[in-house]
């Protein structure tokens, strides 16, 4: 037996040093900066080694853009977000505000970044991403802001916490074509979309707020791109108030790709995807739908001919359980300009009542295979809320043989 | 492991414990920290370009000393108008191995130099950097870097961080822009050069030196410039002289070599042809596979068939406000309502295409892209 208390911390202490996983702060090169030192900063930016953070003092910095690429295990760390704030106003080349591309081990945390002519961050094919008390702002939200404020692509295990977004004309908080995602703690408000994930797999999003925007909430699957997404829990969130005009730049009723589609008003729209939990969540006064669930179809009339490995269009195994869902009595006045909007004040017309908190567009499987199963991809929705759900048949709809209904029924059982 | 380790304790007096302690604890350090075996030296970028010894006389002539050749492209990425030369050194008994499809494989301790000059309003070439591609012995990735071009246009110094330089240019018209020419900064430059997270050249790819080659290699010659191989090349193709000189090696018959169309060619090539040509050239080192734009499904390559891929009614999927509120990347029979030109017309960041590498409007590119959306036959 080894006596001695101090050989076994002795012994510990070797492990460690040899095989020792990242761990917080544990850099071999650490550098300082201060505000006015802008070019010193882009120039450590460029010159970065391995396992290097950054650190940017309190006050306000002027950058055009900042970029980071091919290294491993880097941070980023400000004095706090009410203090370091990053501004990229001056922004004349590039894509976005800071650019971070195959970095392994990439944490940012505890800064403002703000106005940029395109995206905040964009993190791009890294692995092991932290974004952490990250404020990410436009403060004058239109159709001028870049498109995301927080955006990982491409990404292997991406968290995203305690931060918030506001005023990007696509989706504050987007996590594209990435497989591992946790966004937690977080608040997104004055975007079009507060939070979208996208063709992700294993996604987890809980304790968030998300308001003031267009659409609360986002799970999509788009055609042509590298994966399809899934696998995706929402749970403990508050979507609320999110009926805001959508002003992604567009014509006159709204593109019709990504948020162009996100009608004023909803809370959680489900589009293409699979594998989705919701539940657990308060979902309220957003008025147009509680919660959206769609196919491609509906949006695009040539999604079936994208079907492949990555794509889908038809939803399945979406289970609703549990939620807190309210709606006011009235649409917000920006539905009725908007071209899916039109649709959910046109289903309330043929219903001759309130349109209910849960719209499903009816586009199941049996489209492809031409059966008549009810419910044949495990739509899953236990609430007891009063006028719960609508199959509103979007795809038939003004056609004469267009048929809403509100019988739940099939969809209320395993 | 527990099994050991219990009677690895057991074993253990304190004496001899803390010697086995300190040599496993070394051990463990060692094991983990693996010494790499001995390399050739990494590259160390000089601190300024006459410093490598490229060129001979006066350096802003760039006559190529040595075995430093000049190399042309049938459709070349467009910057700005500006006026491009571009030398390949290969080292002492190297050659080239050919490859079909994608870069050719470059021996280690290749440089590619490309420089950037511009037309002034008085007819001048003013250079304003010179970029240099290396592949480093030590590792076989290739490493970047800029030099700036200093006022009194004798010296170019090393430059890491970029720049915006004022410039009054001359377009092909002849007319005058002025505008902030944007230098890269080293990773820009990995943005553009990089597929998969690996670094590579992006020009000279079988199909784009498929052509007749610079008219000025043969005065070089005369003047000095002892071209790697002896042997007379006798060819006008770019390729086969490249051949008979023994820089090349591997390559088929000419006749089975991919000829990437010249853009401006609207005798030999159609319209679809060149555009694609200019697509692959100025967008596909992002817009594909493993590229930086990966993301966005838009893959631009000239082989590439699937029309969605391609951008023809494909709707964006991250474009924002860039999108400019259009559907479609390409709108067949409708240039107006697309994106892809609509992008390439404008020159604001967030909206502008390509992110780098211009700041003016390339406006013959536009039209050509225009023309081809417009002579697409519009689907029902």
């Amino acid at each position: 037996m080894i006596k001695h208390p101090l050989l076994y911390v002795l012994l510990g202490c070797c492990w460690l040093t040899a095989c020792k996983p990242d761990v917080a702060d544990d850099y071999k090169t650490r550098q300082v900066f201060g505000p006015g030192q802008e070019d010193k900063i882009v120039e450590a930016f460029l010159s970065l080694k391995d396992s290097s953070a950054i650190e940017l003092k309190a006050g306000t910095y002027k950058f055009d853009n900042l970029s980071i690429a091919q290294l491993k295990h880097i941070l980023i760390q400000g004095a706090g977000p009410d203090s370091t704030i990053l501004d990229f106003s001056s922004q004349t080349s590039g894509g976005e505000g800071i650019r971070v591309t195959d970095v392994k081990g990439f944490t940012i945390r505890g800064m403002v970044l703000q106005n940029a002519k395109g995206d905040l961050i964009k993190i791009n094919r890294c692995q092991d991403v932290v974004v952490a008390s990250l404020h990410a702002i436009w403060q004058k939200a239109d159709s001028n802001s870049g498109g995301y404020a927080i955006y990982p692509v491409l990404c292997k295990n991406v968290l995203i916490e305690d931060s918030y977004a506001e005023g990007a004309s696509d989706a504050g908080i987007y996590v594209g074509q990435t497989q591992g995602a946790i966004v937690r703690r977080c608040k997104a408000s004055r975007n079009v979309a507060g939070c979208e994930i996208e063709n992700t797999q294993d996604a987890q999003v809980y304790d968030n707020e998300f308001y003031g925007n267009t659409a609360g909430f986002l799970i999509f699957d788009l055609p042509n791109l590298s994966q399809r997404g899934g696998r995706v829990r929402a749970y403990h969130n508050n979507f609320h108030d999110n009926n805001t005009k959508n002003f992604a730049k567009s014509g006159n009723f709204g593109t019709y790709w990504g948020v162009g589609n996100a009608p004023p008003g909803s809370g959680v729209v489900i589009l293409s995807t699979s594998h989705i939990d919701l539940d657990s969540n308060q979902i309220s006064h957003n008025n147009s739908s509680a919660i959206i669930i769609a196919s491609g179809l509906s949006v695009d009339e040539k999604a079936m001919e994208k079907i492949n490995a990555q794509y889908f269009p038809i939803p399945a195994d979406v289970h609703i359980y549990g939620n807190q869902l309210s709606m006011d009595s009235a649409f917000p006045s920006p539905v009725y300009e908007h071209h899916v909007g039109k649709m959910l004040v046109a289903v309330q017309q043929r219903l001759g009542a309130r349109i209910p908190l849960i719209l499903y567009d009816g586009v199941s499987s049996n489209v492809i295979s031409k059966g008549t199963t009810p419910n044949p991809d495990s739509i899953y929705i236990q609430q007891s809320e009063p006028n719960l759900f609508v199959d509103a048949d979007l795809t038939r709809i003004g056609t004469k043989d267009w048929n809403p209904n509100t019988n739940g029924a099939p969809f209320t059982k395993h | 492991m527990t099994h050991k380790w219990n009677v690895f304790k057991k074993r253990c007096q304190v004496g001899f414990a803390l010697v086995a302690v300190l040599i496993i604890g070394f051990m463990l350090i060692q094991g983990c920290h693996p010494q790499p075996p001995a390399e050739p030296e990494p590259f160390a970028f000089k601190d300024s370009l006459s410093q490598y010894g490229f060129f001979q006389g006066e350096l802003k002539q760039l006559k190529p000393v040595g075995r430093l050749f000049r190399y042309v492209l049938s459709t070349p990425l467009f910057t700005d108008y500006a006026i491009k030369d571009r030398f390949i050194l290969l080292p002492k008994d190297s050659s080239i191995q050919y490859t079909g499809s994608g870069v050719l494989s470059f021996p280690d301790s290749t440089i590619i130099v490309k420089n950037f000059a511009y037309q002034n309003t008085d007819h001048q070439k003013v250079m304003i950097e010179t970029r240099l591609l290396v592949k480093d012995p030590s590792d076989h990735a290739w490493k970047v870097m800029d030099y700036l071009w200093n006022a009194q246009q004798t010296e170019a110094i090393k430059h890491i961080t970029g720049a915006r330089v004022p410039i009054t240019l001359l377009d092909d018209m002849g007319n005058a822009i002025s505008t902030n020419y944007q230098v890269p900064n080293t990773n820009d430059c990995k943005r553009c050069h990089n597929n998969g997270g690996v670094l590579i050249p992006i020009g000279p790819k079988a199909r784009n030196l498929n052509t007749d080659g610079p008219a000025a290699t043969i005065a070089e010659t005369a003047a000095g410039s002892a071209l790697v191989g002896s042997a007379t090349a006798t060819s006008v193709n770019q390729l086969a002289r490249w051949v008979q000189r023994g820089i090349l090696r591997g390559m088929p018959d000419l006749s089975k070599v991919d000829k990437l169309p010249d853009w401006k060619d609207s005798i030999h090539y159609t319209v679809a042809q060149r555009a694609r040509a200019y697509l692959d050239v100025n967008c596909a080192h992002c817009h594909t596979r493993g590229g930086d734009a990966y993301n966005t499904g838009l893959f631009l390559e000239y082989q590439q068939t699937d029309p969605a891929h391609i951008g023809i009614m494909k709707m964006p999927v991250s474009a924002g406000g860039g999108a400019g509120g259009l559907n479609f990347d390409i709108l067949p029979g409708n240039p107006a309502s697309s994106i892809m030109p609509y992008r390439m017309n404008a020159a604001e960041a967030g909206t502008a295409m390509p992110e780098l590498a211009r700041t003016v409007i390339h406006k013959e590119g536009v039209r050509l892209i225009q023309q081809w959306i417009k002579e697409m036959k519009a689907e029902k």
